[in-house]
């Protein structure tokens, strides 16, 4: 505990306030955590009212030690993936604030926040038109992907 | 019971010694060097309690003179009688002035004479005897209308507080303003207003003062207006190596008297970095270099035209670039080495010493 680095320190911090008190419909999978620090599992709902109402999906979230400076690497894991104009079937999402529009401001909760929002929005759940050429070619790392963000409203 | 109060008193005032000078003198005793505008220099050992009065009495008879015909300037300031030789931020071997007051008679007639040629100089001050500027100085990171309606006790807080990278400690250190005149150099200098902002610290030509460093008053112009202060920092956590030992002044570290709390880490630190944008996003320190580690990593960091190779707020704000690159000295050394590395192979030159503040670079070691 004494010799926490800043980005592990703000981490914890984070860990903390998101176990304590919770987005809705988000909880974090504590025994993950506690192997590792820089790897978070949450989960998170489907809201009623919503064309994921009762799914469960799952996030994984991965840091590096430039965090809060560097995004954190954010995929869908598990055999649930939603389907949905920015989530690639193999769980890469398409949202700006996972790469360039990421600011250190920003948290965990914020951007469980913005992959609700996303999800909520959802009028038609499809997958993204190059899904099938992105999956076979993409890196494993999203973070890698050169993202041509093309619709503001999500 | 006075002797219990000396008692207190005297524990105070060692308690507060040893906080001023950090303990690093096994005696109080300060070695000043006193500068006269007839080009000699006095040296005197001070003591912290002693107040300007008993450094006249000591001064006065070595320059022939009475102690009421002696006025002590420092850091642009004439010091009244009642000032004590600890509210000044004198470290050792640090310089005061000491003038002869200007007879009266000598003064007007001058006046007179400039109004024959010229309309009289705007607002000849009136010069009085004040606190030193370090006591009376608060922090520039208060606006106009906070400064008007501050409460004694915050004002403590809100004192003036400057950093400094400092070349010979090499680190982040506690700094000092003093003001020279902007003609001659010379010390004796008395500023017409204190420095309200950054810019008035940082930009020439803001604040106009009157200068007795030489026997002839320095004049800006033919018109005889009064000439403008420079003000440059020095580090407060070594001894003073003569008046030319500068630090660079690091405008963006502040003392974090609003109680921010880091945008990375979400600590509330005391000391802090408070980025140029316009929504002053605030890191610590330690975030600070780590930021700039990232960045630095990444070769992240930008050539801008006019700063040199920097970095913006890591939120991304417009308009919020590190105009002084001496910040990243709170690298490490190699850090720093790969930064002025990278910033030479990117080819932008530097900007032009002495652009900001009156740092010259050949008082800052190139690593």
């Amino acid at each position: 505990m004494t010799a926490m680095s800043p980005s592990e320190r703000r981490l914890h911090k984070e860990l903390m306030s998101l176990i304590k008190e919770p987005p809705p419909g988000v909880t974090v999978d504590t025994e993950s955590v506690q192997q590792n620090l820089s790897e978070w599992k949450l989960n998170i709902k489907g809201f009623e009212g919503t064309l994921y109402d009762g799914e469960d999906f799952q996030l994984l979230f991965k840091f590096n030690n430039k965090y809060p400076f560097d995004s954190p690497e954010v995929t869908f894991i598990g055999n649930n993936i939603p389907v949905h104009p920015h989530v690639y079937s193999n769980g890469h999402i398409c949202l700006s604030i996972l790469t360039e529009d990421w600011s250190p401001a920003l948290s965990v909760q914020s951007v469980c926040l913005s992959i609700a929002s996303m999800l909520s929005s959802c009028r038609e759940k499809k997958r993204p038109p190059d899904n099938a050429l992105y999956v076979k070619t993409c890196n494993k790392n999203p973070k890698k992907t050169k993202w041509w963000y093309h619709d503001d409203s999500v | 019971m006075s002797f219990i109060l000396e008692l207190i008193t005297s524990f105070v005032r060692k308690m507060l010694e040893l906080l001023t000078f950090g303990g690093k003198t096994l005696t109080n005793t300060l070695k000043i060097y006193v500068k006269t505008n007839t080009g000699r220099t006095l040296t005197v050992n001070l003591e912290p309690q002693w107040d300007i009065k008993n450094v006249k009495e000591l001064v006065a008879p070595q320059l022939g003179l009475q102690p009421d015909e002696v006025k002590i300037i420092f850091a642009g300031k004439e010091l009244s009688d009642a000032t004590t030789i600890m509210q000044c931020d004198l470290g050792q071997q640090s310089t005061l002035h000491a003038i002869r007051m200007r007879p009266p008679t000598i003064q007007r007639e001058k006046l007179l004479s400039m109004s024959l040629e010229e309309e009289e100089p705007t607002g000849t001050p009136t010069e009085e005897a004040s606190k030193p500027l370090n006591e009376t100085l608060l922090d520039l990171q208060l606006e106009n209308d906070e400064r008007l309606n501050i409460t004694d006790e915050y004002r403590v807080r809100a004192k003036a507080h400057f950093f400094v990278h400092c070349g010979q400690c090499d680190k982040l250190c506690n700094g000092k303003l003093r003001v020279r005149c902007s003609l001659c150099k010379g010390g004796a200098f008395t500023v017409h207003r204190d420095p309200e902002c950054w810019d008035d610290v940082l930009k020439p030509r803001r604040i106009p003062g009157h200068c007795e460093s030489l026997e002839i008053a320095c004049v800006d112009n033919a018109a005889g207006d009064p000439p403008y202060a420079e003000f440059y920092f020095k580090c407060a956590e070594h001894v003073s190596g003569g008046e030319k030992d500068f630090a660079a002044p690091l405008n963006l570290i502040k003392n974090n008297i609003k109680d921010v709390p880091c945008l990375a880490c979400t600590d509330v630190s005391e000391t802090v970095l408070v980025f140029p944008c316009a929504a002053q996003h605030v890191t610590c320190i330690d975030c600070f270099r780590q930021y700039c580690r990232s960045r630095l990593g990444d070769r992240q960091f930008m050539p801008h035209p006019d700063f040199g190779y920097t970095l913006p707020c890591p939120a991304g704000c417009e308009h919020s670039f590190i105009e002084e690159i001496h910040h990243f000295k709170l690298l490490t050394r190699e850090e720093y080495d790969r930064y002025q590395r990278f910033a030479t192979e990117e080819a932008t030159p530097p900007p032009p010493c002495g652009t900001l503040g009156s740092v010259v670079c050949s008082a800052l070691p190139q690593s």
